[in-house]
């Protein structure tokens, strides 16, 4: 019993990995003589990771980096989540809102950095309050969206059981529209994450994104490649966690999902 | 003569629709007498949800009045509970079975270990100890009907209504759901409102049967089913009241009154 599941966690390492650990031996490999300054032997810029990031920039670079993405999402995931439910519980509210909400996930998260920058000046708060303006607007948009397609009959169960127009939206909207809202949240994470690099790039002497910059345009090119390799990093690990958040609060939802 | 559970006086019931105004009921008048278990049959569209709908304070009927206990209804009234048709949709996926009977009693003023005792005793009532930590979608459909009917007495109702309750199961099942229904009007002493488009489960389970005819409906009989309780799954299908009673709401449902000959 103990035995298969362990060989079923192999397998999926196996199915996982393979790929990757090619790509990375096939890189480290065909770098090794190489004499190109914008593309140095991966060994070069493993040994330049780990002086930069093991753990010597972490304080400088990556912690105000994720300190911002997080201060921003978290914002982002209670404004869109608390506007959705409002407007879309009320029928009228979302033809209203619609065209707004549309006209300003339009416009590309990125270009609003420079906006924000002459609203707000260049300090951590700018950085932030583009991250949660750019995030919110995907969780915004899938909460309207779950919020609103409650089913008919849930709904009248639940009045006919008296509950208050709070208990009906905080027990019965919000949990029944979880499932839609975790696609926005998604999204909104990925841009957070785009938007928490962007804003660095400009104005900023701490981030990941103002390493990666000056990096390059100081011809550091190894440190540009560890803070890509770093960023990516990043990116997949994130990816990871939402996933296993996810899975865990929609645990009914795939259940039901399996047995169907 | 005591006051009837539920009084309906001249009901009318028209919805706007794009060819003008849809007469759905019109003049609908019975009472429900206290503990009876009433059927609501007759053709499909006939308007029997709409009437259901109205019942349970769902919708507001444009003429006529509906009072519960001599008080005018207006929006749900406390002591009413619902079981639907469609379980899969009227229970909450996302809560445990013990979490969707407590969820109605969050209304009522009741201290933890009350509410554990109703969760329990609903339970039992209905079946389903020691099923307090599954999903309702792990259950089967029966089960999953068996855990509305708890839901519905969890709030010790007074007036229980059942839209096609038996509908999505199988004939096993729904047998054993009738005979749980009666169960649970004989303990608890619940008028009991039931619509339905299956004709011998309306006379087996009940007091009286209001057949709804025409367009728009108005209550074309009123049948009392003079079977003996308790009754049998057995017996009382066999007994021949039992078919010269369905053979009757039978003609009126298709308004067969005087079959014409092509």
């Amino acid at each position: 019993m103990n035995a298969r599941r362990l060989w079923r966690w192999l397998l999926a390492i196996l199915v996982a990995g393979w790929l990757p650990v090619i790509l990375i031996t096939w890189w480290w490999k065909s770098s090794a003589t190489s004499d190109n300054p914008f593309f140095p032997p991966l060994e070069m810029i493993w040994e330049q990771f780990k002086l930069n990031w093991v753990f010597t920039n972490v304080p400088i670079h990556l912690v105000p980096s994720l300190e911002n993405l997080f201060t921003g999402f978290a914002i982002a995931v209670v404004v869109g989540i608390g506007l959705g439910a409002l407007i879309g519980t009320s029928a009228g509210a979302a033809r209203y809102v619609e065209p707004i909400v549309d006209f300003f996930r339009s416009i590309p998260p990125v270009a609003l950095v420079p906006v924000f920058i002459l609203l707000l000046g260049l300090d951590s708060g700018m950085r932030i309050a583009s991250i949660s303006f750019a995030a919110a607007f995907p969780i915004l948009i899938s909460t309207i969206e779950g919020v609103r397609q409650t089913n008919a009959v849930l709904l009248d169960t639940a009045t006919v059981f008296r509950l208050s127009p709070a208990r009906l939206l905080w027990q019965v909207r919000l949990p029944n529209a979880m499932p839609v809202v975790f696609g926005g949240l998604q999204v909104g994470l990925q841009i957070a994450f785009i938007v928490t690099v962007a804003s660095e790039y400009l104005g900023s002497g701490f981030g990941l994104g103002a390493f990666t910059l000056t990096a390059t345009d100081t011809f550091n090119i190894l440190d540009a490649w560890t803070g890509v390799l770093l960023l990516g990093l990043l990116g997949y690990v994130l990816s990871l966690v939402f996933d296993l958040v996810e899975r865990a609060s929609l645990g009914w939802y795939y259940g039901q999902k399996k047995l169907a | 003569m005591t006051t009837p559970a539920i009084s309906i006086r001249d009901v009318c019931m028209d919805y706007p629709s794009p060819e003008g105004v849809k007469h759905v009921l019109d003049g609908i008048s019975y009472d429900v007498s206290d503990g009876h278990f009433v059927s609501i049959v007759g053709p499909s569209g006939v308007g029997k949800t709409t009437l259901l709908r109205l019942l349970t304070g769902l919708a507001q009927p444009t003429g006529g009045s509906i009072e519960v206990r001599g008080e005018k209804l207006s929006g749900s009234p406390k002591g009413l509970a619902v079981v639907l048709q469609d379980y899969t949709r009227s229970l909450m996926p996302w809560l445990t079975v013990e979490k969707n009977i407590a969820l109605p009693l969050r209304s009522e003023k009741l201290s933890k270990s009350e509410r554990k005792e109703r969760i329990e005793s609903s339970l039992a009532e209905v079946g389903l100890e020691g099923n307090q930590k599954s999903y309702p979608w792990q259950l089967s459909g029966g089960m999953q009907q068996r855990v509305s009917i708890a839901r519905a007495l969890a709030v010790r109702p007074s007036i229980l209504v059942m839209d096609e309750p038996f509908a999505s199961v199988d004939a096993q099942t729904r047998f054993d759901l009738e005979d749980l229904v009666l169960k649970v009007r004989d303990d608890f002493h619940i008028t009991t409102i039931m619509v339905t488009h299956d004709i011998d489960e309306a006379v087996y389970l009940s007091d009286e049967v209001v057949v709804l005819y025409g367009k728009p409906a108005k209550v074309s009989e009123v049948v009392s089913i003079d079977l003996p309780f308790p009754r049998s799954q057995v017996e009382t299908r066999n007994d021949h009241r039992f078919a010269a009673l369905r053979t009757r709401i039978y003609e009126k449902v298709r308004g067969l009154e005087a079959p014409t000959q092509p």
